[in-house]
């Protein structure tokens, strides 16, 4: 039988997949249009390196990457925050709303009734909602690819870095999403995993703030996802192995449980 | 009792109990036909809590295969609750519920069931054909003609949204999406719930056309009127208890009639004493009004000894026995 419930759930997020990815596509446009008075802007460099440790780490300046440099320019600009954030916000509400939004709103009813198990529906959604953020991810990698070169800022970055920046990123944004996506699962409502997932991701981030401000407990930044995908300047310094095997292996927990919750509830 | 049905039409009788093989017919694709039990939904003792509020207790009933039973309460009395245990929505506290020699859990069972939802919603974004069309590939098919049919029956366009479709046009998408597979049983929370009186009609014919051809319903309503009309058999639910399962036709052996008998002046209505049958008794001004329990025949003897110039009777009223149902149980 076909992923009838695949296919449908992509159909339902094609407008708003669309918009997203022409936000990713704008976001990089303005990034690139300003880079060319950035780069090479020793005043800029003198300006951060005279600032504080922690304020430099908020504004995502690393250790002996200059911000005007377009590892640093990209990392402080794009991966640091921007797209990191954008990411999850847009997998917490996809995951929230694929299962729990749905049966919220009442339409979960008649597609259970039919014959489909709730695995299947499970697991066709979910694919369905990796796919817009892989999707959504991949438009961002592109636009880079294509414009960076314009004026310079993929200089230095192999294309490697790049890939590997874009696929930390997408999997914190991951981590979020099945977060939300298996509290659907769970309480059959979207507000409830609307509000974990974003309380988790700004727990984590708060965390991984005050940990690059700080020096930060170790036992405590290791437990935020952010510091995983914050560790270091992925463009330069390749991916860091939590980066992608912790948001794997909680995702890979978080949907089994969610999964197993569903099947064993009663539908609201 | 349960009032016979004819035998389908030739052309539907591979869909008829004990036989099986492969059902051709205008299908898109073939479906496989199993043998449709004798009992078509069976609850033992089905029970549902939520937390502490009890939905129904130990429910005990059959629907039989091509009957139509309708499952009668106040609203709240426990009939969406027992429905959605039908088909493996909400899981029973205690007790089971059995459904075409299977459980609401196995796909196999749930492809042969037209559900439609009581409290129905639809994406708003899909047309009546795009809703149709998916719940058709999840089912593996749907009676393209059956559909057609439908649609030009219940005057509904297939290609406007739902979203800008009235709740009664929303609710005929949902009557059509549970007819378009053709389904062994039909399970109809407050089917014609939004509907016009016309379209209700429609619904009838509709529901009857589908038993003629073999299906079993199971449906359930606050109104009487509506399973008076459609059902064979009722089950009166109240506060999630079974206060009775009776044929229609029993009921309406036990409905109590109102007489009026109009007379000059005011009669003397002592003819009438020691009736066992007459339940009340009242008179004014040129009018005797009797209501009878059963056989109306001593009564009218009795009344022979009145000057009556004019009998009124009422329709046997079934709200009344369903009413008495319930009084009973609240004592």
């Amino acid at each position: 039988m076909t992923a009838v419930v695949f296919a449908r759930f992509l159909r339902d997020t094609r407008r708003s997949m669309a918009w997203w990815a022409l936000g990713m596509v704008a976001l990089v446009l303005f990034t690139v249009a300003f880079y060319p008075s950035v780069k090479g802007n020793e005043a800029f460099d003198k300006v951060f390196e005279d600032l504080p440790q922690a304020v430099r780490a908020l504004v995502g300046a690393q250790e002996g990457v200059p911000l005007t440099s377009p590892p640093g320019y990209l990392h402080g600009r794009l991966f640091s925050v921007m797209v990191p954030v954008l990411l999850v916000t847009l997998g917490i509400g996809l995951g929230a709303r694929a299962i729990g939004g749905s049966e919220g709103d009442g339409t979960l009813e008649l597609l259970l009734a039919q014959p489909v198990t709730r695995s299947r529906v499970v697991a066709e959604r979910y694919g369905a909602v990796v796919v817009v953020l892989a999707a959504v991810s991949a438009t961002l990698t592109a636009s880079l690819l294509a414009l960076g070169p314009l004026v310079g800022l993929l200089d230095g970055i192999g294309i490697g870095g790049l890939f590997a920046a874009n696929g930390a990123a997408f999997c914190l944004a991951l981590l979020h999403t099945t977060l939300a996506f298996a509290v659907g699962c769970a309480t059959g409502r979207s507000g409830p995993a609307v509000a974990t997932a974003t309380s988790v991701a700004a727990g984590g981030y708060l965390v991984q703030g005050l940990a690059a401000v700080s020096g930060g407990v170790p036992a405590i930044e290791g437990l935020s996802p952010w510091h995983w995908y914050l560790d270091r300047n992925i463009l330069v310094d390749g991916l860091p192995p939590a980066a992608v095997i912790g948001p794997v292996l909680v995702t890979g927990l978080l949907l089994a449980a969610g999964c197993w919750l569903f099947n064993r509830r009663d539908l609201r | 009792m349960t009032v016979a049905r004819p035998e389908p039409a030739d052309s539907l009788s591979g869909r008829r109990a004990g036989k099986t093989g492969w059902r051709r017919l205008t299908w898109r694709s073939v479906v496989p036909v199993l043998p449709v039990p004798d009992i078509v939904v069976e609850a033992r003792q089905l029970t549902k809590h939520f937390g502490p509020v009890v939905a129904v207790e130990e429910l005990d009933f059959d629907v039989r295969r091509g009957e139509v039973f309708g499952f009668l309460g106040p609203n709240g009395a426990g009939k969406t609750t027992t429905i959605r245990l039908c088909l493996d929505l909400v899981r029973p506290t205690s007790g089971s519920v059995r459904v075409l020699g299977g459980t609401g859990r196995d796909l196999v069972v749930r492809r042969r069931i037209g559900y439609l939802p009581g409290d129905l919603r639809l994406d708003a974004r899909y047309t009546a054909a795009e809703v149709i069309a998916f719940f058709g590939a999840l089912r593996g098919g749907v009676d393209e003609a059956a559909v057609k049919q439908l649609l030009e029956r219940f005057d509904l366009d297939p290609n406007r949204p739902v979203g800008e479709l009235s709740t009664g046009n929303r609710r005929k998408v949902g009557i059509v999406q549970a007819f378009a597979h053709r389904p062994e049983l039909l399970i109809l929370d407050e089917p014609t719930a939004g509907l016009d009186p016309l379209l209700q009609y429609e619904f009838q014919q509709v529901l009857r056309q589908a038993v003629d051809d073999g299906a079993t319903v199971f449906l359930s309503s606050h109104i009487l009127p509506e399973v008076e009309v459609l059902a064979d058999r009722v089950g009166i639910l109240r506060r999630g208890q079974l206060v009775a399962v009776a044929g229609i036709d029993d009921l309406r052996a036990q409905a109590r009639q109102r007489i009026d008998f109009h007379v000059p002046g005011t009669a003397d209505v002592a003819v009438f004493g020691g009736l066992p049958e007459v339940v009340s008794l009242t008179t004014a001004e040129n009018v005797v009004q009797v209501v009878v329990e059963g056989s109306v025949d001593r009564v009218l003897k009795a009344a022979a000894g009145l000057e009556v110039r004019r009998i009124v009777t009422h329709e046997a009223d079934l709200e009344e026995v369903f009413l008495g149902y319930y009084r009973n149980d609240l004592t």
